[in-house]
């Protein structure tokens, strides 16, 4: 059988096809995980809160319409989202820390060598505080372009702004990119 | 859509530069920007377990606008109106009796022949009175108007009255149509000339009083309101023929004729559809 669209499920989960739902989640719950993760600076438990707080603007909202590309949309609501968050005063006055903890590294266990381990956390730090150093509006394109894979078209709908602002945004944020993480990669290595 | 679990989505340094150079990059710059991107899948996103997703579609199902099984099976039903009609309209050929195909024929086969034979007639004032009489025909067969008390019936079954409507006048209109190209194909093979005007003179009043005749079925019987809107249009008809008006059913006044008898359709089944409650039998 042919797998359905995100439109034609968000269709059917509007219309109240429970059966529906979990197909819709399953498909987009590691893309809003990762995506708000790294939007945010790499708060977990506020990623997984931010990631269901998003699945019910989807549902409560009843203006979606079925002609409208599911995936920009549901991302315009994340990053819509993720702005409230970052502009709220509990942020702005730094009351929860985003550095605490220790990053995600992609080494196993049974692979790395304690050394390893802490050459890969190093690392992930450094590409951590690089995104999260690009400012808000350079760092959701990188992320929505380089870690999320959206198209450039994609990109300019889910920000609400024009396709040579996408542009702009994205060479002045990798530049950015690489001028911090060659720094840190000569200071590393 | 990109493999969220552990890729990037150009993880390739050749798909790094293709999107670097789509966002404008030069091929020196993209080359410079390539160690930097390439570092990004240093710091990977955290993965959901299936319990965590199966916990989180609990959650959200708790939103979901409950719907019975019943309504949701009509949801499903409706997705394909067209093919759903189209079924309807097939089942329903079978109800019409082979007299209707036949007598309809016929009397455009009758109107066919007086115009290419070249009698000494008006053979647009022949086309204009015999077409509306297969809308007459067609009202009397299809629809049963008040007072045969088949909508109880009608509303059990899934289709509803208005499907049932619109199927029948499909067929209706959809064999009147087919008639009128044969009897166009007619007079254009046998060189009569005007052949649009001639077809117009049969098709548009055929509408009008299809239309009208739909309409007063809401509130007459079937036979009557068939009667009514092809008298109505035969008082027409001979008024203007006697008062030499007969300028106002040229081209133009015909194809107003046919837009008025569509927006009686149109009407008709509007009112169908919020006069259900009306129609319904009383105690």
């Amino acid at each position: 059988m042919q797998e359905k669209s995100d439109e034609e499920l968000m269709a059917a989960v509007m219309s109240g096809d429970q059966r529906a739902l979990p197909l819709l989640v399953g498909r987009y719950h590691a893309l809003l995980l990762g995506y708000l993760y790294r939007l945010i600076g790499g708060d977990r438990p506020l990623a997984e809160d931010l990631v269901q707080e998003t699945l019910l603007r989807v549902l409560q909202q009843r203006t979606y319409r079925s002609d409208r590309p599911f995936k920009p949309w549901v991302y315009t609501i994340a990053t819509n989202l993720a702005k409230d968050h970052l502009k709220s005063a509990a942020v702005r006055y730094g009351s929860r820390t985003r550095e605490e903890g220790d990053p995600l590294v992609n080494l196993s266990d049974n692979e790395a060598s304690p050394e390893e381990r802490a050459l890969a956390a190093e690392r992930s730090r450094e590409v951590r505080a690089a995104v999260a150093g690009l400012g808000e509006e350079y760092r959701g394109v990188v992320v929505l372009r380089f870690y999320q894979g959206l198209k450039l078209q994609e990109i300019a709908e889910t920000l609400q702004i024009p396709l040579g602002t996408v542009k702009s945004r994205l060479s002045v944020g990798v530049d950015r990119l690489r001028n911090v993480l060659s720094q840190s990669s000569r200071g590393v290595g | 859509m990109p493999d969220p679990q552990s890729s990037l989505p150009f993880e390739r340094p050749e798909e790094l530069t293709a999107a670097l150079r789509e966002q404008g990059a030069t091929p020196n710059e993209a080359a410079d920007l390539l160690p930097a991107l390439g570092r990004l899948h240093e710091w990977p996103a955290p993965q959901p377990a299936f319990e965590d997703t199966r916990l989180l579609v609990a959650r959200l199902a708790k939103e979901l606008r409950a719907q019975s099984p019943v309504r949701q099976a009509i949801h499903e039903h409706s997705q394909d109106r067209v093919a759903i009609l189209l079924a309807i309209a097939r089942a329903q050929v079978s109800l019409f009796r082979p007299g209707f195909w036949l007598v309809s024929a016929l009397i455009t086969a009758i109107g066919a022949a007086v115009v290419l034979s070249k009698l000494d007639v008006d053979q647009a004032l022949v086309l204009r009175a015999s077409g509306p009489l297969l809308a007459f025909l067609g009202t009397l067969v299809a629809f049963r108007g008040r007072g045969v008390r088949a909508l109880e019936l009608e509303l059990a079954c899934l289709p509803s009255p208005l499907q049932l409507a619109v199927a029948r006048l499909a067929i209706v209109l959809g064999y009147d149509v087919l008639l009128g190209l044969a009897l166009s194909l007619a007079f254009w093979l046998g060189d009569t000339g005007q052949v649009l005007e001639l077809t117009l003179s049969w098709l548009m009043p055929l509408l009008l009083v299809v239309g009208l005749a739909f309409l007063l079925s809401l509130r007459l019987s079937a036979s009557a309101a068939a009667s009514v809107a092809y008298a109505s249009w035969l008082a027409i008809l001979t008024l203007t023929a006697t008062s030499g008006l007969q300028t106002l059913l040229l081209v133009p006044e015909l194809l107003g004729l046919g837009c008025i008898g569509v927006v009686l359709l149109i009407i008709a089944l509007l009112r169908l559809r919020t006069d259900l409650p009306r129609l319904l039998p009383q105690p």
